[in-house]
C-alpha cells in the first residue's frame, strides 16, 4: 500500500515527513494542519513539474475526506486562496521563471479538473484559467517551446470542459492561436506543429482523428 | 463584455486585474475603507505589482476579474474560497429545489388519491407550489444557517441516536423547512429554537474544561428535580432548556452537558459528566457559553 499510495499520488518527491504529513491528511485531514498541507502541495507543485500533474488528484482526496470526516473544507479554501495569491503574482512569477510558471498552469488546470463542485467545474477559476491560456498565446510565449507545451497540454486536457463553461472565451483563445501559428514571426517548428495539433484538435470536437493520429503520433515511440 | 476585455488588454502593460491594493475606483474616494485619507499623490496605475509590500487594509477587495456570471456586478467575496463556498450552496440550493419540488408533486399526486376515498386533507408538509420560496437569495442564507446547526457534533450525535421514523413531533428537534414562506423573523426564530433543542445531544463537557467548574452529578437526579425545576424562579429559557433534556432519556449521558459546545465534529467523543450547575448558571451568564 506505501508505495502504491506514493506511486498514485507522486509524493516520492517530498521528505519522509512531509509524505508523511500528507498520508495523515488523505486520511484523517482534521487531524492536521490543513492550511499547511495546502501550502506545502502549492510549494511542490511550483517546482516539480511531474508533481503539478496530477497533483490535482491528491487535492481531491483530501477535499472528499474532509467533507466526509466533518463536512468541513479547510483545505479547498486554503488551497483556493493560495492558489489564487499566486494567480495574482502570475506575471512576477512568469519574469522570474519561466518553469515555475509552467508549473503554475498545469497546477491549476488540474485543480480545475479534479476538484469538482456537485459535479460541475469550479465556476471560480474558469476565468483564472483562461487567463492563464490566454497569456501563453500571446506572441512572446509563443516563442517558448515550453509555453507552447503547456498551453496545448491544458488544452488536450480540460478543453471541453472549458469549453463547455464558457464558449466565447475559447472562440476567442483561437482566434488567438489561429493568428499566431499564421502571423507570427520566429515560431520554432515544434511550436508551430503543436498549435496545428490542437487546432485540429479542437475543430474534431476535441477528439484528433484517426488520420490527424496517424499523422501526429504514428512516429511517436512512446 | 467590452469591459472585461479591455481589462484583459491591460494586462500586458500592468497586472491591475491582479493589484492586491484598493479597489480599482478607490483613487476617487478622499478616504479609504478604514476611515484614513488616502495620500493625495497615490497615482493609480503605479499601484502594480510594487504595491505588494504595503499593508492591506483590513476590507481591501483586489478587483475580481474571476466573475463567473459573466455581465452582473462584480460579485462581493472575491476570493476563491469563498466564492467556491458559495457556488457549492447555490448549487446545492439548486439541487435541492427540485427534489422538494418533485416530491410535492409526487404528495399532491398521492393526496389526491386519498382525498377522493377518505376525504381528509393535509397540507402541513406540502405547500402548493406557489407558496414555496424560490428566490435564491433567501434559501442560500437559510441552507447556510442549516449548516451550521447540521455541522455540530449535537447534530451527529442526534441522527445516529434517533432515526427518522422514531422521532417525535414536538420531542425530537426538527429542521426548519427552508421551502416553506416564512417571514425573516418567523425562520430566524426557527432556526434558534431548533438549535437549543439540539444542544441536548451536546457531548459532555471535557473533564478539567476551563469554561466551566465541573462537579460531578447523578443524571437520575436532573430527571427527578426536572418537574421541580420547571415551577423554579429560573427564567423560562432554564426550564425550558430542562424540559428538552428529557426527551432523549433512553441514554442519559448522550443528553444536557454542562457547556452546550458548538464545536464542529473531529470525530472524536468527548467524555465527561453532567454539570446542573453550569446549566442554570448560562442563563444568567448568557453570553459566555455561546462565545466560547
Amino acid at each position: 500500500m506505501e508505495n502504491s499510495g506514493k506511486e498514485e499520488y507522486k509524493i516520492q518527491s517530498f521528505d519522509i515527513e512531509t509524505q508523511q504529513l500528507l498520508k495523515t491528511a488523505l486520511k484523517e485531514p482534521s487531524t492536521v494542519d490543513l492550511e499547511k498541507v495546502a501550502n506545502v502541495i502549492v510549494d511542490q507543485s511550483l517546482k516539480d513539474q511531474v508533481f503539478s500533474k496530477e497533483a490535482g488528484r491528491i487535492c481531491y482526496t483530501i477535499v472528499q475526506a474532509e467533507a466526509k470526516q466533518n463536512n468541513a473544507n479547510v483545505f479547498r479554501r486554503n488551497l483556493l486562496n493560495r492558489l489564487q495569491q499566486e494567480f495574482k503574482n502570475r506575471e512576477e512569477t512568469r519574469g522570474r521563471s519561466l518553469q515555475e510558471w509552467v508549473c503554475y498552469v498545469t497546477f491549476i488546470c488540474n485543480v480545475f479538473d479534479y476538484l469538482k463542485v456537485n459535479n460541475m467545474p469550479m465556476m471560480a477559476l474558469v476565468h483564472p484559467v483562461y487567463d492563464c491560456l490566454f497569456r501563453l498565446g500571446q506572441p512572446d510565449s509563443l516563442q517558448n517551446e515550453e509555453e507552447v507545451d503547456c498551453l496545448v497540454l491544458q488544452l488536450h486536457r480540460i478543453g471541453d470542459q472549458l469549453e463547455k463553461m464558457n464558449v466565447q472565451r475559447m472562440d476567442e483563445l483561437f482566434f488567438l492561436l489561429r493568428d499566431g501559428f499564421l502571423l507570427q514571426e520566429g515560431l520554432g517548428s515544434l511550436a508551430r506543429l503543436l498549435l496545428l495539433e490542437v487546432l485540429e484538435f479542437r475543430a474534431g470536437g476535441w477528439r484528433l482523428s484517426d488520420t490527424a493520429q496517424k499523422y501526429y503520433y504514428s512516429e511517436v515511440s512512446d | 463584455m467590452s469591459f472585461r476585455n479591455s481589462l484583459r488588454h491591460q494586462e500586458q502593460r500592468t497586472s491591475d486585474d491582479s493589484r492586491k491594493g484598493p479597489s480599482r475606483w478607490s483613487h476617487c474616494r478622499k478616504r479609504g475603507a478604514d476611515g484614513s485619507l488616502r495620500p493625495h499623490d497615490a497615482d493609480p496605475s503605479v499601484l502594480d505589482d510594487g504595491d505588494r509590500d504595503q499593508p492591506r487594509h483590513a476590507d481591501s477587495r483586489p478587483a475580481s476579474f474571476t466573475t463567473p456570471e459573466s455581465d452582473g456586478p462584480l460579485p462581493r467575496c472575491a476570493d476563491w474560497g469563498s466564492e467556491v463556498e458559495k457556488d457549492e450552496l447555490r448549487t446545492d440550493v439548486r439541487r435541492d429545489m427540485q427534489r422538494y419540488r418533485r416530491r410535492i408533486l409526487v404528495n399532491d399526486f398521492s393526496e389526491r388519491e386519498r382525498k377522493t376515498s377518505s376525504g381528509s386533507s393535509d397540507s402541513r408538509d406540502s405547500p402548493i407550489p406557489t407558496e414555496m420560496e424560490t428566490d435564491e437569495a433567501v434559501l442560500m442564507r437559510r441552507q447556510k444557517q442549516i449548516n451550521y446547526g447540521k455541522n455540530t457534533i449535537a447534530y451527529d450525535r442526534y441522527i445516529r441516536e434517533v432515526p427518522k421514523h422514531l422521532r417525535q413531533p414536538g420531542v425530537h428537534p426538527r429542521t426548519p423547512n427552508k421551502f416553506k414562506k416564512y417571514s425573516r423573523r418567523s425562520w430566524d426564530q426557527q432556526i434558534k429554537l431548533w438549535r437549543v433543542k439540539l444542544h441536548a445531544w451536546d457531548p459532555p463537557a471535557q473533564e478539567g474544561s476551563d469554561l466551566q467548574a465541573i462537579e460531578e452529578i447523578d443524571l437520575d437526579d436532573i430527571m427527578e428535580t426536572e418537574s421541580g425545576a420547571s415551577s423554579s424562579t429560573e427564567s423560562g429559557t432554564s426550564s425550558h432548556y430542562l424540559k428538552v433534556v428529557k426527551a432523549p432519556s433512553s441514554t442519559p449521558e448522550d443528553s444536557c452537558s454542562g457547556t452546550p459546545n458548538k464545536v464542529m465534529r473531529i470525530g472524536s467523543e468527548i467524555e465527561g459528566s453532567f454539570d446542573l450547575e453550569a446549566c442554570l448558571n448560562e442563563v444568567k451568564e448568557n453570553g459566555n457559553w455561546l462565545t466560547s
